[in-house]
Formats: structure tokens, C-alpha cells, sequence
């Protein structure tokens, strides 16, 4: 039974069972929860983003070179796990661990990206706790790193698991629902580096 | 599952027309944008024009990861459309409040 469904891929798998259709309603469930968490985190960073403390202020902190780096690489693993889905939808497993594999990395270097930036920072004397400013950006910006890796994690395991389970509508919805979380991360990350970074550039 | 062998072929016609195209194109756009916003700051930091410039490119962009990339833009896609706008309603109303009624910092 397994084999048959693994050859036979219906045209939107992750949607083809009852389970798959709860799995992917509970999931923009919970995006919409993450959209009130992310919402007040900015909230908090609007109201105390000129409030520098003792660190240094927001308009010579930060480096925008660096920043667009970082949006870059995002917004392209973004462009990735569309790719992969869509090799989902062709029923193509070495194409899904291809471009998931690829989202992955760089995830992996935009987190590699993010602790450089914050050694950086505390060594200018931008910490959790030089001003309202520093608590409310490593609150917001970290939390949105914590995302990363957790999303990093689970493609990751997903990924382990695939070329012994295959694609089919047990896996696909898995991987939809993780698609759907990296989008997200990346619709977070549009509004982190307007807000914060390039409004915190202006003053 | 004997029902999806015997639909096999039907499924194929019904295999969603997707092509990569439709996203390259939304992420070149996106990636134009993002310059656009990085290129306003780094050049036109004194314009009273450039925060409602950068995040009204930010709303775009997030309607881009939305309707294109997460697909809410197909059918059957009203709950999490009803939950994503709640979502951005209330987001709306905290930035409002702890800005402009508890008067920021």
C-alpha cells in the first residue's frame, strides 16, 4: 500500500487527506498566533528604540552592507523551499532533498551571519542590558534568530527522514507545513530589517 | 487506495500548472525592492519621505511572501486568510497604543 501511494502522487499531495487539510489549517493557525508574538515584540521595539542607555545609538551600530547580506540570503532561501515544493509536486525526492538541503545552508549562513553580529555589538557596548533599546532589538532579533534555528532543525530532520520514507501524503504535508514556516520567517525578517534596521539607520 | 491507482491518469491533468517562473519573477521584484529600500537609506537618510517609503516596500514584500509564496492567493484559503488579517489587526492596534497612547519613549 505504501509503495502504491509513494508512485502514485496525488496533484496536491499535502491537501489529499483529511489529516494533511488539518495539518496545514493548524499550522496558519498558528502562524497567526506567531503574528501577535512577532506584532508586540515590534510593539515593544518601536516604543523604546531611541531609549540607547549607555550603548551606543542605533544610527552607528548598525552596518548596512551586513544587513543587506543577510536579507539576501533569506529572502533567496525563501525562493528554495518554493523550488522544493514545487519538486514535491513533481514527485522528484532527490529535487526536494536538493532545494531543502539548499535552504538549509543558508539558513545556516545567515545565522553565522547573526552571532557575528552580535559578538560585534557587545563588544561596542550594545547588550541586553546598556539601555530599553538593547533589551527590546536582542528580544525581537533574537527571538526571530531562535526561529531560524528551529527552523534549520526541522527541515533538517525531516530531511533525515525522506529518502527511506519517500513522498507521499504522510511526508507531504510535513514538508508543506515547514515551507510555510520558512516563508513566514522570511515575512518577519522583511519587517525586521525595515523597522529596525534601516529605520534605526535614518533615527 | 486502489481508487487513487485508477485515477492515476486523471490526477495528472489535474497536477497543478506550476512552473518556477511565477516565483523567480516575485523574488527578482522582491530583491529590486529590497535594494530600492537599502539604496533610499544609504543615499537619502534626510528625507522626510524615506520611513514611509521603506515600510510601505515591507508591506509589499510581506503581501508578496503571503498571496505568491504561501499561496494564500488560492482557494480555499479563508481561514488563514481571516487569521492572518486578525493577526496584522492587532499587531495594528499594539503599535498604535504603546506608540501614540502610552506616548512611546
Amino acid at each position: 500500500m505504501s509503495t502504491e501511494v509513494s508512485t502514485n502522487l496525488p496533484p496536491h499531495p499535502e491537501k489529499a487527506t483529511l489529516e494533511g487539510k488539518n495539518k496545514v489549517l493548524g499550522f496558519w493557525l498558528f502562524l497567526g498566533g506567531e503574528v501577535i508574538l512577532f506584532g508586540s515584540l515590534f510593539a515593544t521595539f518601536i516604543a523604546l528604540r531611541t531609549a540607547f542607555g549607555s550603548g551606543p545609538a542605533s544610527q552607528e551600530l548598525f552596518s548596512l552592507p551586513l544587513t543587506a547580506v543577510a536579507t539576501f540570503i533569506l529572502l533567496t532561501s525563501s525562493l528554495f523551499s518554493v523550488l522544493g515544493i514545487q519538486a514535491m509536486h513533481r514527485n522528484d525526492l532527490s529535487g526536494v532533498l536538493k532545494w531543502f538541503g539548499i535552504t538549509v545552508l543558508f539558513g545556516l549562513a545567515f545565522l553565522g551571519l547573526e552571532i557575528y553580529e552580535f559578538f560585534e555589538y557587545v563588544h561596542e557596548g550594545h547588550t541586553m542590558s546598556s539601555g530599553a533599546f538593547g533589551s527590546a532589538f536582542y528580544t525581537l532579533v533574537g527571538f526571530h534568530g531562535a526561529h531560524v534555528l528551529g527552523g534549520v532543525c526541522w527541515i533538517t530532520g525531516l530531511l533525515s527522514k525522506l529518502p527511506k520514507k519517500g513522498l507521499n501524503v504522510v511526508t507531504a504535508p510535513k514538508l508543506y507545513v515547514a515551507s510555510l514556516y520558512w516563508h513566514f520567517i522570511d515575512l518577519v525578517w522583511v519587517f525586521i530589517f525595515t523597522v529596525v534596521y534601516l529605520m534605526g539607520k535614518v533615527g | 487506495m486502489t481508487a487513487h491507482a485508477n485515477h492515476s491518469e486523471e490526477n495528472k491533468s489535474l497536477r497543478p500548472q506550476e512552473g518556477p517562473k511565477r516565483h523567480i519573477i516575485t523574488f527578482i521584484v522582491s530583491i529590486f525592492l529590497t535594494a530600492l529600500a537599502f539604496f533610499a537609506v544609504a543615499y537619502m537618510p534626510e528625507s522626510p519621505f524615506v520611513i514611509p517609503f521603506i515600510v510601505l516596500i515591507g508591506l509589499i514584500q510581506a503581501g508578496f511572501q503571503l498571496y505568491v509564496w504561501m499561496h494564500l492567493d488560492q482557494k480555499g484559503h479563508e481561514f488563514p486568510t481571516l487569521g492572518i488579517w486578525m493577526g496584522v489587526f492587532f499587531v495594528a492596534a499594539f503599535i498604535i497604543v504603546f506608540i501614540y497612547w502610552l506616548g512611546g519613549y
